[in-house]
């Protein structure tokens, strides 16, 4: 289910081929195959432990790949470090403040170990965001933390950005505000983005393509628009016409089991679904694919 | 680069702040102590022919006023010696160069990869080595300075304490003083700092390394007396000039005996014993005796030889102390130093490897 829409991995901003990672037994990532195309901002969803952060974190070579390889902009980071990180912007999962330092202090350091960091487009960003460049970074709140963090990341113009669960941490507005300045830095660089996060409805608005991880493998690797589209939801196990089954999971409610199909390649362009499907949302889709991957297709309610 | 380092400072502004403030401190203070000696200004012959207190009704010869202000004089001298203050800075001034390169060494790699900044510096250096150097710079710039006072400060203090004494042609207390203070710091910094880039904790790093330290601070001049200055040791005999030797302080290593000119084995010797069994046992020629509160001479001064003639023309066993003579200084410090040096380069390598290999969390 890896690189399967489409994306030659010639042309894509973030590539992985048949990557794998494994902690002692802990298998992170298993045959790993992936391709994010150029000025997309992708969103890498999937639950605590599926492999995100390992994924990210082999793309920046702060983890070898026991097996596979990845490309970040056509280069090899384990191979090619210095040459790979140059082409990336990083955000970590928790926002990474230099104690003792101001803001301003924060984007020098940046410049100073970074080559061709832009401070002014970084200041301007955050004075925009009204975040003040002479206050100290470990007294800014969690969502003026995660500005700043984005705002380096943006400094550094690279073509690809990587954001380990930004949002994680962040109130609604903080998030929303986040997104809006990562869609507009993308827009206006043309630069892509691979957005992580295990909560599906925080990055649906922002994203136009999806990737879903679960148990180390790629459940899902389409066009966000394609995900909806695709899939239909039931109560009972009658399948839509020319659909096949997903994953169960249990509704909101907790009364019924729902079943995820995808529909046949063709359905997606206005086929009638079956009478008795209903439309997907992101988050059943999502729900759906990791059913599968815990092996919980089938599921019975007593 | 410049930005770096000063940002360095900034991040960690504690141990910066600290390093300085008792650096300085402890350097104004033996400056202070040493200026309290000297400002006594005890005449070098009151050193000479002190004999101890003088306690009336002892029995003791009643000295003349000359005497009895000298004895004064080398009295309040001796009890600002021996004071509590005075020992406190000299003990500090054992330590601080050491204490000095772990304080701002542990945290150096340490603390990015505990308060989770690793990640980004990495991410943003792309060179980890790089990043590295720059802090390693920052390190070594605020401690070759401070630790040059410190040291300066040991030497003149050591010379207040020891009137008479050329404190760069004597081995007293030498490993804690003058140029070599900048290289234990050099040392001790580099070991942390590979410590902490191996355990990426600040506190675990700087428990070992305190104990590592403290086993080769003690250890040091024992091994370098036995390892490395051995091979270079000269004779007593070397030192005669003129019929004297100078009373120098300097490094005794071993003896050897020599029967009729010809150095001899312990068996030899016994033998020699057993067979002329001579009446009178001549004492053996050492150079770092302690000086005879009678006689006239200090250290530094030239000492007469006794029996003023060359050792190997006596009939006896002669015992022959071999040492490191005073005079071979500056030589001893470079030696030691460099030694500092390559393993502090040793070990900073080792940090610089390891910073490319390990994770940043």
């Amino acid at each position: 289910m890896g690189s399967d829409a489409g994306v030659s991995t010639t042309t894509a901003a973030l590539a992985a081929h048949g990557l794998s990672k494994r902690f002692k037994k802990k298998v992170a990532l298993d045959a790993v195959d992936l391709a994010v195309p150029r000025g997309s901002v992708t969103a890498l969803v999937g639950p605590n432990g599926a492999g995100k952060t390992t994924l990210i974190r082999v793309c920046m070579a702060f983890e070898r790949p026991n097996s596979g390889r990845v490309e970040v902009d056509g280069v090899d980071p384990w191979k090619h470090r210095s040459d790979a990180l140059k082409r990336v912007g990083y955000v970590p999962q928790t926002p990474a403040v230099y104690r003792g330092l101001s803001v301003e202090d924060q984007l020098a350091l940046a410049r100073s170990l970074h080559h061709g960091f832009d401070v002014a487009y970084a200041r301007r960003r955050l004075e925009q965001l009204g975040i003040p460049l002479d206050q100290r970074a470990d007294t800014l709140s969690g969502g003026q933390a995660a500005q700043l963090g984005l705002a380096v990341a943006l400094g550094t113009r690279a073509k690809v950005l990587l954001l380990d669960e930004p949002l994680a941490n962040l109130d609604p507005l903080a998030r929303r505000e986040f997104i809006q300045v990562l869609l507009d830095a993308v827009k206006s660089d043309g630069s892509t983005a691979l957005l992580s996060s295990h909560i599906v409805t925080d990055v649906e608005d922002a994203c136009d393509r999806l990737v879903i991880l679960g148990g180390g493998k790629v459940r899902l690797d389409c066009p966000l628009e394609e995900a909806r589209r695709g899939h239909r939801l039931t109560a009972a196990d009658s399948p839509p016409a020319g659909a096949t089954a997903v994953g169960s999971f249990l509704s909101k409610d907790g009364k019924d089991v729902m079943t995820l199909w995808r529909l046949a390649p063709d359905d997606t362009a206005g086929a009638e679904p079956g009478q008795e499907s209903e439309a997907a949302s992101l988050e059943d889709v999502v729900l759906g694919y990791l059913a599968a991957g815990r092996g919980t297709a089938g599921l019975q309610l007593n | 680069m410049l930005t770096r380092i000063w940002l360095t400072y900034k991040q960690h502004w504690f141990e910066t702040g600290a390093i300085l403030v008792v650096c300085l401190g402890l350097t104004a203070a033996a400056l202070i102590e040493a200026f309290r000696l000297n400002s006594m200004n005890v005449p070098f012959h009151c050193f000479q022919n002190w004999q101890g207190p003088y306690f009336p009704g002892s029995g003791q010869p009643v000295p003349d006023a000359a005497t009895l202000k000298c004895n004064n004089m080398v009295e309040g001298f001796q009890g600002i010696v021996q004071s509590l203050d005075m020992n406190l800075v000299r003990t500090l001034l054992v330590f601080t160069p050491i204490l000095g390169g772990i304080i701002v060494g542990a945290p150096l790699v340490a603390r990015e990869i505990e308060q989770g900044t690793a990640p980004l510096s990495w991410a943003l250096s792309g060179s980890r080595r790089r990043w590295l150097l720059g802090k390693v710079l920052a390190g070594v710039l605020l401690l070759v300075p401070v630790m040059l006072a410190v040291g300066f400060a040991a030497d003149v203090l050591q010379g207040a304490d020891s009137p008479g004494l050329n404190t760069h042609a004597a081995f007293e207390n030498y490993v804690s003083r003058g140029v070599i203070d900048v290289f234990w710091a050099l040392a001790a910094f580099a070991g942390t700092f590979a410590l902490g880039t191996m355990l990426g904790r600040t506190l675990p790093a700087i428990i070992l390394a305190l104990v590592v330290c403290f086993f080769v601070r003690v250890a040091w001049e024992a091994a370098m007396n036995h390892y490395v200055l051995w091979p270079f040791a000269k004779s007593d005999v070397s030192f005669i000039a003129n019929g004297y030797y100078v009373g120098q302080i300097n490094i005794p290593l071993y003896e050897k005996v020599y029967i009729d000119g010809k150095e001899a084995t312990d068996a030899e010797v016994q033998a020699w014993y057993m067979k002329n069994q001579p009446p009178i046992d001549v004492p053996s020629q050492d150079p770092n005796a302690t000086p005879d509160p009678n006689s006239s001479t200090a250290p530094g001064q030239l000492v007469p030889v006794v029996p003023a003639q060359p050792a190997v023309d006596l009939q006896f066993p002669q015992y022959v102390g071999y040492g490191i003579p005073g005079a071979w200084y500056w030589n001893v410090v470079a030696l030691e130093s460099g030694l500092l040096l390559v393993g502090s380069l040793f070990l900073g390598g080792i940090a610089f490897v390891w910073v490319d290999r390990r994770r940043p969390y």
